[in-house]
């Protein structure tokens, strides 16, 4: 916390606070008028020159305490007055002019040019938004005083204190840099435990070397804290580049955004090399609406194929790769697909499951149903069979090599949930309601489960739990029994499959209420929530402490597992359905603007996108080498995997 | 045995003569049953009993609409035990491997607690805050077991820093209690305005920001509670006390990080840790209690396995004694007090310059 340091009462001329009383006068010349600012150590006082008793000069006092400690007084005395003496021959228009210095007191005073204006963070607490076109002018003019002070000769002078404070506009609009580091001389050293830190000053400074690039930071804090108007006093120290500007401030053009982001860099040797390299930057980036024009050029048109991007492009890598083939079915493919010893599967609502070749993309068999298939296949590698619902009620296996029925069962109501094989056993969820467990091999019925409402999201089942939502909100964590152990209630729908981190224990599920939940999966007790704005259809995958899921509102979010704070997020204009699957290092998922999108996991980056001609909501899938997804354009895609 | 094998039966009768032989009694689940004996009792008499009033049932291939449409919850030997453990994750639209040794039921079977908080050798006033509450119990209801530990360590004159320590540890332990230990005695998980546990502390953790802002504007305080829900720990932190985990494996792991300016410092490269230890300012913190309104909070979730020690520490500890020292008197004493104690009295040997506080905690 701030101490208050506390001072000798008993002069007169003092107040309460330690400060010079209105109408003292110091040296039977300066008669004070009032507090311009601060207190304690740094107080400003305005003042009257009584030298000119016909005009009504004002200036400005800033004084200064002198340590109680008489060894360190005489120190500190020699050094304000040599810096006094050189703050006394600068002539600049953006330095306040030193008229005069003495000693009265124990204190010290620096008499100086009057300035009428306001600081910057007056500016800051008056305004809601300053005029980024003013920003720059005045970034330019404070790179010039910079420049002056440091080619001062002969020794460059370091302001060190480039803050907002310590910056005024004056009536005519024009930046004065007040307040030179001469006030640091006086500040003796803290121990308590103290909260806050400086916010603008740089890495270095802290290690005690000061240059002139530690000015450039400073700047740039500055700069970006009236831009941003987030205040870095308040935040992590150091941590401007995670208040990306342009996310705080859409006006901003990405040339200053560049010249701002060069400036804060940690390394010096990252920054401009000097301030007049730094103004020339700020004056190529000055407001030019033929230029700033040129900038938002749309991206490439749309069509059938790779389409590059900012970040990468596709021409050079991908060149016209296509398709490794295409698989067209007679309706729309709504659920993902799946495989078996080299061969592909898909349920198409032309009621169908076909079953079609990965080498060469030919069709081996096709199953019909009397309605529409509207999930992914299973298989159980086990008894090796393809297992689906239908629109019809009927839950069927397959002979994943011929296609030909092994067995059914009948629900009581469509079957919208792909079905979860595990410890020999598949389970699923209708529209009744229900949850079924039977047999894999054999289509055995064992028990089903009550949801009280449709079960559309795939079940997981872990080593002695299968965990199912429902359209009711509900998600409960079943014995394998078939009896409930816990239960948890969302807000809204679930149409989501949960994931389960397995090795955590924490499962991962999302609901129509925009929210991702994270619960112990043993207890069902939630641990946290995170919120978007569209309901949440898709299923998370995770890769090390990497949660990444879709959202109706468009976006992919990627959040730390552990924490749930946001890692990255990547926005498309159309909602998100597809779950999104995590593959060396690379995120792919399907988008219902059309776009298959693969990104990079670490960052989020647009590697490439593949446009197919209708929605796609399913997840893909990954095997021997190809990336196959279906699409609304009734279409099952292969794509190669490229590294 | 597999606990699987247990629920749905275990005699074979369906079972293909191989099958038995792929499973060897090293796929035995872990540390769930043995934790907790009871739970497995009850479902293997349940299993029993059900499996022995279960009518055996044709085996052959269910044609369309002939399935049985009544509930019939019975238990049936069935195949065999789950394939060996599968860490990785497999995407949707794959058939899902089980994973043998994932997934413990969450209930530690014991925690025992320590806790010391002195005042130092140099300070006159104790600033730090420590709070401590456990509890357990087994019933059929089958409730985890619930615990609350917090270190606060308050900073400001006028007795101000520990006005604002202790009001923060009892905030956050009677909004937390409130929000998520009641409904967990009532037994009322499905109100779907139930807060998720960390949005809980978060939620408290700012409620005590308000409370030192509004009683103590001039003080301030850092905070790092850990929240126990079974075997799950949720930790939430600001400042620079610290919370540490330690266990046999993995040696010592500091659960949180120092919101410090040579911390961030450190993390930039612009610093060592040695340079930190005796940096001017290492006592700088960037982010703490009443301080702002706004406020961002640390937090965490981790599981707790047996044998694991918790460790919450104000610096006045971590200050003078290293994480080697910490973690051999922590794991060295069964008796997490006289590690505590042991901890307070190495830190007051090395000139006890500021408060120290340690709440150790030992699951068992």
């Amino acid at each position: 916390m701030p101490e208050t340091t506390q001072f000798g009462t008993a002069e007169d001329n003092y107040g309460d606070e330690g400060a010079l009383k209105p109408n003292t006068i110091l040296i039977n010349r300066y008669k004070v008028l009032g507090t311009l600012g601060g207190g304690g150590q740094g107080a400003v006082y305005q003042c009257r020159d009584l030298n000119f008793p016909d005009a009504k000069r004002l200036v400005a006092l800033k004084e200064m305490h002198y340590p109680g400690d008489a060894s360190m007084r005489a120190t500190t005395m020699q050094t304000f007055q040599r810096e006094a003496n050189i703050l006394a021959t600068l002539a600049h228009p953006a330095i306040p002019k030193i008229f005069d210095f003495f000693d009265q007191n124990n204190r010290a005073y620096l008499v100086m040019e009057y300035i009428n204006g306001n600081d910057l963070e007056n500016l800051l607490t008056k305004t809601k938004e300053l005029p980024l076109d003013k920003i720059v002018e005045w970034a330019i003019d404070l790179c010039d005083v910079l420049h002056y002070l440091h080619s001062h000769s002969p020794d460059p002078i370091i302001f060190r204190d480039v803050k907002p404070a310590n910056i005024m506009i004056d009536s005519l609009g024009k930046v004065r840099l007040i307040d030179f580091g001469i006030a640091k001389i006086f500040v003796s050293g803290v121990k308590n435990t103290m909260i806050g830190t400086e916010g603008y000053s740089a890495p270095e400074q802290y290690k005690g070397d000061v240059n002139p690039l530690s000015d450039i930071y400073s700047l740039g804090a500055t700069l970006h804290h009236i831009v941003t108007r987030k205040d870095p006093r308040l935040e992590p120290p150091f941590s401007f580049s995670e208040r990306p500007l342009r996310q705080f401030n859409e006006k901003v053009s990405p040339g200053l955004e560049a010249v701002i982001n060069k400036s804060l860099e940690t390394e010096p040797a990252n920054r401009f090399s000097s301030c007049e390299e730094m103004k020339q930057s700020l004056l190529a980036v000055r407001y030019n609406p033929a230029a700033a024009q040129a900038q938002s050029v749309p991206g490439a048109g749309a069509q059938t194929g790779m389409v590059g991007t900012d970040f990468f492009d596709g021409e050079d890598l991908f060149g016209s790769i296509e398709p490794r083939w295409k698989f067209k079915t007679e309706d729309e493919i709504r659920g993902g697909p799946t495989s078996f010893r080299g061969l592909a599967f898909v349920g198409s609502y032309d009621t169908n499951v076909w079953a079609i070749d990965i080498e060469s993309g030919d069709f081996r068999w096709k199953y019909a149903t009397n309605g529409g298939i509207a999930v992914a296949p299973t298989v159980d590698e086990g008894s090796k069979l393809v297992l689906f619902g239908s629109e019809d009620h009927s839950f069927t296996a397959l002979d994943y090599h011929t296609g030909r029925i092994s067995w059914s069962y009948t629900a009581n109501d469509r079957i919208r949930c792909t079905a979860r094989v595990a410890h020999d056993h598949v389970f699923f969820g209708s529209d009744d309601g229900r949850v079924y467990a039977l047999v894999s091999g054999t289509g055995r019925y064992l028990w089903e489960y009550d949801m009280g409402g449709p079960v559309r999201g795939q079940p997981y089942v872990t080593r002695d739990l299968i965990i199912v939502g429902a359209e009711t909100g509900d998600l409960v964590g079943l014995e394998l029994s078939g009896q409930r152990k816990w239960s948890y209630r969302t807000r809204r729908a679930i149409n989501a499959a949960p994931l389960v981190d397995e090795i955590e224990g924490i499962c991962y599920i999302g609901s129509f209420d925009g929210y991702m939940y994270a619960l112990d999966a043993s207890s069902g007790y939630s641990m946290w929530r995170y919120r978007t704005n569209g309901p949440i259809i898709s299923a998370a995958s995770l890769a090390n402490d990497m949660l990444i899921f879709g959202s109706a509102d468009g976006t992919l979010y990627a959040i730390n597992s552990e924490s749930s704070k946001e890692k990255w997020r990547f926005s498309i204009e159309k909602p998100i359905v597809s779950s999104p699957l995590i593959h060396e290092g690379k995120v792919y998922f399907g988008g219902t603007d059309s776009y298959f999108y693969c990104l990079e996991l670490k960052t989020g980056k647009e590697l490439w996108k593949f446009q197919t001609e209708d929605s796609i909501t399913s997840a893909p899938y990954v095997t021997e080498n190809v990336i196959l997804f279906g699409s609304m354009d009734r279409t099952l895609y292969a794509l190669p995997l490229v590294d | 045995m597999d606990l699987f094998r247990r629920i749905f039966g275990g005699t074979g009768e369906e079972v293909p003569p191989e099958q038995p032989e792929k499973t060897p009694e090293k796929s035995k689940p872990p540390s769930k049953i043995q934790t907790a004996p009871g739970l497995e009792e009850k479902v293997a008499e349940e299993s029993k009993t059900e499996s022995g009033d279960t009518e055996p049932l044709d085996d052959g291939v269910t044609s369309e609409g002939d399935a049985p449409q009544v509930q019939d919850p019975a238990t049936r030997p069935v195949g065999p035990p789950p394939p060996p453990p599968n860490r990785k994750f497999v995407p949707d639209g794959v058939t899902q491997p089980l994973n043998a040794n994932a997934l413990s039921v969450g209930r530690t079977e014991h925690i025992t607690i320590g806790l010391a908080s002195d005042v130092g050798m140099v300070r006159n006033n104790n600033q730090d805050a420590a709070f401590s509450m456990y509890c357990s119990g087994r019933s059929a209801d089958d409730l985890p077991d619930l615990g609350l530990f917090v270190v606060a360590d308050g900073m400001g004159g006028h007795n101000d820093g520990e006005k604002a320590s202790a009001i923060t540890t009892r905030t956050l332990a009677s909004k937390f209690t409130k929000q998520i230990y009641m409904p967990i005695f009532a037994s009322d998980n499905e109100d779907a305005d139930q807060q998720p546990t960390t949005e809980a502390l978060i939620e408290a953790v700012h409620e005590a920001n308000r409370e030192v802002l509004r009683y103590v504007p001039e003080g301030g305080t850092t905070i790092t509670a850990i929240a126990i829900i079974g075997d799950l720990a949720h930790i939430v932190h600001v400042g620079d006390s610290r919370a540490y985990i330690m266990t046999k494996e993995g040696g010592i792991e500091q659960l949180t990080r120092d919101h410090s300016l040579v911390q961030r410092l450190i993390e930039l490269d612009q610093l060592t840790p040695e340079e930190a230890e005796i940096h001017p300012q290492k006592n700088v913190l960037y982010r703490a209690l009443g301080q702002n309104e706004t406020l961002e909070v640390d937090t965490s979730s981790r599981r707790l396995p047996a044998g694991s020690n918790l460790l919450i520490c104000s610096d006045g500890l971590w200050g003078l004694v290293e994480e080697e020292e910490l973690y051999d008197i922590t794991t060295n004493n069964v008796d997490p007090q006289q590690a505590c104690d042991k901890l307070v009295a190495l830190a007051n040997t090395r000139g006890g310059a500021d408060n120290i506080t340690a709440i150790i905690l030992k699951i068992s």
